[in-house]
């Protein structure tokens, strides 16, 4: 076993940082907008070399960085890719990220991948096999992970616990830390009908080390309307109010603006980013109101 | 008992197509509003879309030169005979070229497949491994007599491609970004040997000559400098060594060389 060292996640500022995808690199370089953090997805850096790596190399000099997975596959009863985990440890040996995440979910099996992040049925047999999985993923890496909810579209007869109750029981027993994406708890809240806030209360205080804010979609079918998280439009103001809601609960936390279809204007995502700052900090101003020193 | 490896391969096989989905909607819960099967559904459409964006994204003159409907035929008969194998896309798609060659409907584009080669090449290129070129400098100072038994290794972000089609002109006139404007390629043209390299990130090509051709694939076979010259001599008798060495060594084609000796 190798001794995991929980690299500090105060890092990352508790200010909103954006992911950083390649039709918005070469700007960004030029530019160097006023975020708190970058994120990419791990996994476009899987290359041996070439421009992208650079481009990270040279952002990475003046940002901190999140790397954040899509591909580890953490739920999947196929054995862990020893392949994935070398490539993703060699990223985070050259570029010393101060968080690495992933997502609570499986993407294949049998050796084939739906590169897609499919929900797990939440027993007590997937509890066991995520705590043990992640575990070994930290071990791996010498570093401890955070893993995200996913958006969902269905739910598993089998399912024997909330999956906010799953969530909290991982982070529980194998140590890892918590990514809430307050979107995806506001989707799979309208798509299963849930109560949002039921959710943010379940999570333990100490265990969430960074929120994603997306926007999504809704589709309307003749016999009813469901949420998808495409990532493809602004905050909808239901979530920002979540937002609000979870640092009302968890405190200052990194936030990071996630936009991956229909990308707008670089500045688009940096107005976003600033927007989260304001509700971060009017709602700091609120609690010290309310306990004054 | 456990249950979980079971249920990730009836809902992945669902999604897949592979599989009736019947068996997955079973798995699951009737939602509030939609029915299971739809709510799967949904789960199908991003698989088959992510990836088909993902195929086009790598292959945006093939799609061009089949239009945007057939493309998506295509990558989703693509999907299921040649699923992902990673965690990652960057070795996604690498059969598409043979998938081309192996469908009837495309015979009449025989350059297809050649087009698709070279836009693996292009991505794979793209994504490769850094390197050093090799400094005309290191090579002088090689005693003459012994450079011939010297072996040039290419640059890892290199690959070479022949086909009987004209495929730069067509990837060209198909490229995305080109202009809509018809061009006119004969197939009479004839074929092409290119180099796809890199250069300061960007991918490059360079056209090759018959003998230089045979020349290069010699050396990135790993033989020696004397037996990759006699390979371009049988080829074109008046191979100018000199001339293609000089120029390959400014292109910064190789990346290292080694003393010769057998493989």
């Amino acid at each position: 076993m190798h001794p995991i060292s929980p690299r500090p996640t105060h890092d990352l500022p508790s200010v909103a940082g954006i992911g950083l995808r390649a039709e918005h690199c070469a700007e960004f370089i030029t530019t160097m907008p006023a975020v708190g953090f970058i994120e990419v997805h791990s996994e476009n850096y899987f290359g041996r070399g070439g421009l992208p790596l650079q481009i990270l190399e040279r952002a990475r000099r003046d940002y901190p960085l999140s790397l954040h997975g899509v591909g580890l596959s953490i739920g999947s009863a196929d054995p862990l890719g020893a392949p994935h985990l070398a490539r993703l440890r060699a990223l985070i040996d050259r570029f010393e990220p101060a968080l690495i995440s992933d997502h609570l979910c499986w993407s294949s099996i049998g050796g084939v991948y739906a590169n897609d992040l499919l929900p797990l049925p939440y027993t007590t047999e997937a509890l066991a096999h995520v705590v043990a999985r992640v575990q070994r993923v930290q071990d791996a890496l010498g570093r401890r992970i955070l893993l995200e909810n996913v958006s969902s579209y269905v739910e598993y007869r089998d399912s024997s616990m909330p999956e906010w109750t799953f969530l909290a029981e991982v982070a529980a027993r194998s140590g890892c830390g918590l990514l809430l994406d307050v979107n995806n708890i506001h989707v799979s809240a309208h798509n299963h009908g849930f109560d949002p806030q039921a959710y943010l209360d379940a999570i333990p205080r100490g265990a969430v080390c960074e929120i994603h804010l997306a926007g999504f979609i809704t589709r309307s079918f003749d016999d009813g309307k469901i949420l998808i998280d495409t990532h493809s439009a602004p905050v909808a103001d239901a979530v920002w109010a979540l937002y609000a809601q979870a640092l009302r609960r968890f405190g200052p936390t990194p936030t990071l603006i996630e936009w991956d279809a229909d990308l707008p204007p670089l500045a688009t995502l940096v107005g976003e980013a600033q927007h989260a700052d304001r509700i971060a900090r009017e709602v700091t101003e609120e609690q010290r109101d309310a306990c004054p020193a | 008992m456990p249950v979980l490896p079971e249920t990730q391969a009836i809902v992945l096989g669902a999604l897949l197509g592979r599989v009736d989905s019947s068996a997955a909607a079973r798995l699951l819960r009737e939602g509030r509003a939609l029915p299971a099967a739809r709510r799967l559904q949904i789960y199908r459409n991003n698989l088959v879309e992510s990836l088909s964006d993902a195929l086009e994204a790598v292959y945006p003159a093939v799609a061009r030169l089949v239009g945007a409907r057939y493309f998506r035929q295509l990558a989703h008969g693509y999907i299921v005979e040649h699923p992902s194998r990673a965690g990652n896309l960057h070795d996604f798609g690498s059969a598409l070229p043979e998938h081309i060659a192996g469908q009837p409907g495309l015979v009449g584009l025989p350059y297809l497949a050649d087009v698709a080669h070279l836009e693996w090449a292009c991505h794979e290129v793209y994504h490769e491994a850094d390197s050093e070129a090799l400094a005309p400098a290191l090579l002088a100072q090689v005693a003459p007599d012994m450079q011939l038994q010297l072996r040039l290794n290419l640059a890892p972000a290199t690959r070479l491609l022949t086909s009987a089609y004209p495929v730069l002109r067509i990837w060209t006139a198909n490229r995305p970004g080109a202009d809509e404007a018809s061009t006119t390629i004969s197939l009479e043209e004839g074929g092409v040997h290119l180099l796809v390299a890199r250069r300061n990130g960007e991918v490059e090509f360079r056209v090759l000559g018959d003998a230089e051709y045979v020349w290069l694939r010699a050396l990135a076979s790993n033989a020696t400098l004397a037996e990759a010259t006699a390979a371009a001599i049988g080829h074109v008798p008046d191979f100018d060594l000199g001339g293609v060495l000089s120029r390959h060594l400014s292109l910064g084609t190789f990346a290292r060389m080694s003393a010769g000796g057998s493989p």
